[in-house]
């Protein structure tokens, strides 16, 4: 499960970060998709001829509680009804699908804090002589919500759903086209999945999840609306009960379903229902959870955490708050340069600007001093990151120094300028969240006499001036990938077009080198340096300012819904959103009842903030 | 020196007799040659520094760096904290600064504290500050000024294209006339409001070009009036007595019919002035206005809805200077109409 989400994560927060919908995305992408009749699925049943090592690995840690308890419905809130309950193709690309995805599992998943492989529809797993494929024996007990068992023709049939041109989706056309190679069927338990080249973590490429081959049968053209209101079968602990379009969607815990009793499953996935009410506005469900009708809310931002845990059922003790530290790897939030601007050809003008942004300021002002800063690009990734790397901080001599050195002078209005050009740029950005924060950006670095115009631009077009390259620098964030994947963000072969997401458009024949070393090695210490060395190198271009992280999660809950004493792992960002995903929480009814009646008569609680710094 | 006709006299005479409409126009008129000078009022500039014998007027002109004060950085003086330096040191130097030392951009960092801030008379910050910590009062003030201005540079203009194309509607007639009013029904068929939000999420709108996409659309609703009344008009004899002298069509429409339909005009203009602030604040407060951080009346909205009552100063002020403005405007629209009522003055032939 967790194995999917992370590349589905990263294509949905990607998107959304920066907004765009997937449709957005395919105007501008050639349909990659091969006409369905030459696909040449094999389903045929191969001998296998490799002699090989089956591990299984059963030894990792639990977080989940032995104390939990089954039942109760678990109310939530999503802002807006899915149009479609597609997990791809047009308009897929919603908050919803994570919780349809959540529920179809994959042949591994692994620990977030060991990062060890666990099994999950495969029960064992094995790699093969070429470095580039691994087999897997499906658990025979696995099976479709509908009863049908999993067998390896689903995992063939993903490679034919995901590469046709019917489901409308280049994306995911690309991605199983040109990183996988092809599922091979030796028994319908027994199945080994190819990459198409040697690659570091290879289980985190192969590892694919199943596709119900009996419910999609033949795809044809008409797959886009057939199955925009359909509930595609899946091997989670959830399925989807119910709905009202426009609404709420209901998901019903399966009572029997075929992975309970597996050694990570005990105790999680505890509430018998949860329920997705649409409520379009934060505000609105901030009372709604305060009249107990949601039953957790995400209390992250200061603004919320501070000012809006107001009022009685905070102080007398109904709800309780927590404060959850993590590692996780950090989205890479900051300023990205267009290094393709005249004005930024000058590397000095680039370290100016980044001196000229005051973090602190921002960070006490509008962050409540909560926030860290980012230090480098990878950040929250292990040994891959480079901790000497740091961020270049506010410094008006610097920038006065630098300006100088490259000859420009202040002009009456205390700008620099060279040669009638003024140290004038614009912040491109998408999300009015930002705003305070690029307000008091400009502020400031009119003290060190560069000029930043601001430009909010709705989510999606922002993103796409961004795709275009027409910035000057766009203030946003990539979401992250289980390793450093430098090839895609600064390796030239994407600088200077449209649609990649070199967005500074460095262009660096060093740079290049070391990515080209980085993307061709299997030797993890080798990976490990060369990821260094490139940290320091974007550091050294000057192209990527970077800015915030918020190194926790928080939330406000009910007193009836219990966690575990630690509810999550080094990399958990959310406790209660995804109870198909971590699902370690529970309802206890019996608080629940007790605190319903204290509410009518008055009886008060010792309030609970329950902060967790296992991980800090 | 204008020479008014008579009866232009007398429905000034009884304007002026209404007192609510004209106190309100003269309020309205005082707050808006006010808010030309809001730099002397609310400014974080000095209105007068004295320094070592020589005096700065920092207000308008060039800023003037830190240095030139003996202070250690070279962007622009904190006058505020110039201040205070001078007031510890014996010398006589000197600052005064606006009674609101404020701008509407600066962020002022508090110690301790996290924005919006409430009122505080001894920091100056009379309505509270934002959720950046910028003065509510000066972006209240430097708001209005945008709003003030906009709306009627955009009534200035779709008024004159409004009356133009009305009257010819109206004086031409015939296919010209129908040919308009289809254009027209389908112009006004358009949610213009939301067309507006449409454009400006795609082109970022500063304030000429949301000015011109607002006339774009919002030319319209003037030409109906005119057309009725242009059609009425043309039929007097007083307009055959000038075509019969030989006068163009402009003349005739210019000269002879819009003087007579001017009260229809001036009726209308206190509400489109207040259509046009509040269509400018709406769409502040849903993000398509003049982009960030122009100060505006629409986005203290958006954070007094934000932020409710946990800071009440901000809704408190801003929709205070909503209904007092939006009231006065009322008033005087009202005194205006009153004023040109032609049933206390003209017998109708």
């Amino acid at each position: 499960m967790n194995l999917k989400n992370l590349k589905h994560k990263l294509f949905f927060i990607i998107l959304t970060v920066a907004v765009a919908s997937s449709c957005g995305d395919k105007d501008n992408q050639a349909n990659t998709g091969i006409d369905d009749e030459n696909l040449n699925i094999d389903y045929s049943i191969h001998k296998l001829d490799e002699k090989l090592t089956w591990i299984s690995n059963d030894n990792e840690p639990i977080i989940a509680s032995p104390k939990a308890k089954k039942g109760g419905t678990f109310n939530s809130f999503i802002l807006t009804f899915p149009l479609t309950f597609r997990t791809l193709g047009p308009d897929a690309n919603n908050y919803t699908r994570t919780y349809f995805l959540e529920n179809q599992l994959s042949l591994i998943s692994y620990n977030e804090d060991t990062d060890k492989i666990m099994p999950e529809l495969a029960t064992h797993w094995a790699y093969g002589k070429d470095g580039r494929t691994m087999y897997f024996k499906i658990n025979p007990e696995a099976q479709w919500s509908d009863g049908t068992p999993v067998t390896a023709d689903d995992f063939i049939f993903t490679i034919e759903f995901m590469r046709s041109k019917h489901i409308n989706d280049p994306w995911y056309n690309d991605y199983y086209t040109t990183e996988i190679e092809k599922v091979t069927k030796y028994s319908d338990h027994l199945i080994s999945v190819t990459a198409s080249k040697k690659i570091p973590d290879l289980w985190n490429t192969v590892g694919i999840s199943p596709t119900p081959k009996h419910f999609y049968g033949k795809l044809n053209s008409g797959f886009v609306s057939d199955y925009n209101w359909k509930t595609e079968p899946n091997t989670g602990p959830y399925i989807l009960k119910e709905y009202s379009k426009g609404k709420y969607l209901l998901f019903e815990r399966k009572k029997d379903w075929w992975a309970k009793d597996h050694r990570y499953n005990k105790n999680r996935f505890n509430v018998d229902y949860f329920k997705l009410t649409v409520i379009r506005d934060d505000v609105v469900a901030l009372e709604h959870f305060k009249k107990g009708e949601l039953d957790s809310f995400g209390a992250t931002r200061a603004e919320i955490w501070y000012q809006k845990a107001k009022g009685e059922v905070f102080d007398k003790g109904y709800i309780n708050k927590l404060w959850y530290y993590n590692q996780a790897r950090r989205p890479t939030w900051g300023l990205y340069l267009n290094l393709d601007k005249d004005i930024f050809k000058d590397k000095n003008l680039r370290y100016a600007l980044a001196h000229s942004i005051n973090f602190d300021k921002i960070n006490k002002q509008v962050l409540w001093d909560e926030a860290t800063r980012m230090q480098t690009f990878y950040t929250g990734y292990g040994k891959y990151t480079n901790t000497k790397v740091k961020a270049r901080e506010f410094n008006l001599a610097k920038v006065d120094s630098l300006m100088k050195a490259s000859g420009w002078k202040k002009g009456n209005d205390a700008i620099w300028e060279k040669d009638g050009n003024r140290f004038s740029v614009t912040i491109t950005y998408g999300q009015p969240l930002l705003t305070p924060r690029v307000e008091i950006m400009k502020e400031e670095a009119k003290k060190a006499g560069i000029e930043l115009n601001l430009e909010l631009l709705d989510p999606s077009t922002s993103y796409k001036k961004v795709m275009e390259k027409k910035h000057d620098v766009a203030y946003m964030g990539w979401s992250t990938s289980f390793r450093p994947s430098p090839w895609q963000s600064f390796h030239s072969d994407n600088a200077h077009k449209p649609q990649t997401n070199n967005i500074n458009n460095l262009d660096d024949p060093e740079m290049d080198k070391l990515i080209n070393k980085y993307r061709n090695s299997t030797d993890e210490n080798e990976l490990i340096a060369l990821s260094h060395k490139i940290q320091e190198r974007i550091s050294e271009s000057g192209g990527w300012i970077p800015l915030d992280i918020l190194p926790f999660t928080r939330a406000f809950y009910w007193r009836w819904i219990k966690i575990p004493d630690i509810p999550g792992y080094k990399t958990t960002s959310d406790i209660f959103s995804y109870p198909a995903a971590g699902g370690y929480f529970w309802i206890d009814e019996d608080v629940k009842k007790e605190t319903l009646e204290a509410m009518k008569s008055n009886k008060s609680f010792k309030p609970e903030l329950n902060i967790i710094t296992k991980y800090k | 020196m204008i020479r008014f006709n008579p009866l232009t006299i007398e429905t000034i005479t009884r304007f002026k007799r209404i007192k609510r409409g004209y106190y309100s126009f003269i309020i309205m008129a005082a707050l808006i040659v006010i808010s030309l000078l809001a730099e002397l009022f609310v400014n974080s500039r000095a209105l007068i520094v004295k320094y070592n014998g020589e005096y700065f007027f920092p207000t308008y002109g060039h800023i003037i760096p830190g240095e030139k004060f003996g202070l250690d950085y070279d962007y622009e003086t904190n006058y505020r904290e110039l201040k205070n330096k001078f007031k510890i040191s014996s010398d006589d130097n000197f600052v005064i600064l606006p009674p609101v030392p404020y701008n509407p951009y600066e962020i002022e960092l508090k110690e301790g504290a996290y924005p919006p801030l409430p009122p505080s008379m001894s920091d100056k910050h009379y309505l509270g500050t934002d959720k950046t910590g910028r003065d509510v009062a000066a972006r209240l003030i430097y708001g209005f000024r945008i709003a003030i201005f906009f709306s009627l540079i955009l009534l200035f203009f779709n008024y004159i294209i409004g009356i133009t194309i009305g009257s010819l509607m109206g004086y031409i007639g015939g296919k010209f006339d129908l040919f308009f009013q289809r254009i027209i029904e389908i112009w006004d068929n358009i949610p213009y409001l939301y067309a507006i939000i449409i454009i400006s999420s795609i082109i970022i709108p500063n304030f000429f070009s949301l000015l011109g996409i607002m006339i774009f659309f919002g030319w319209i609703g003037m030409t109906w009036y005119m057309r009725t009344s242009v059609y009425k008009e043309k039929e007097r004899e007083y307009v055959l007595a000038a075509k019969a002298l030989g006068a163009s069509t402009s003349r005739i429409i210019v000269r002879h019919i819009l003087p007579n339909t001017i009260s229809v005009i001036i009726t209308f203009i206190p509400f489109s002035v207040a259509g046009g602030i509040t269509a400018l604040t709406a769409l502040d407060y849903l993000g398509f206005g003049i982009p960030a951080p122009t100060p505006s009346w629409g986005k203290l909205l958006a954070e007094a809805s934000e932020y409710n009552i946990n800071a009440p100063w901000i809704g408190v002020s801003v929709i205070s200077a909503l209904i007092f403005i939006l009231v006065m405007v009322t008033f005087i629209g009202e005194a205006v109409r009153e004023a040109f009522d032609p049933k206390q003055y003209s017998t109708y032939e």
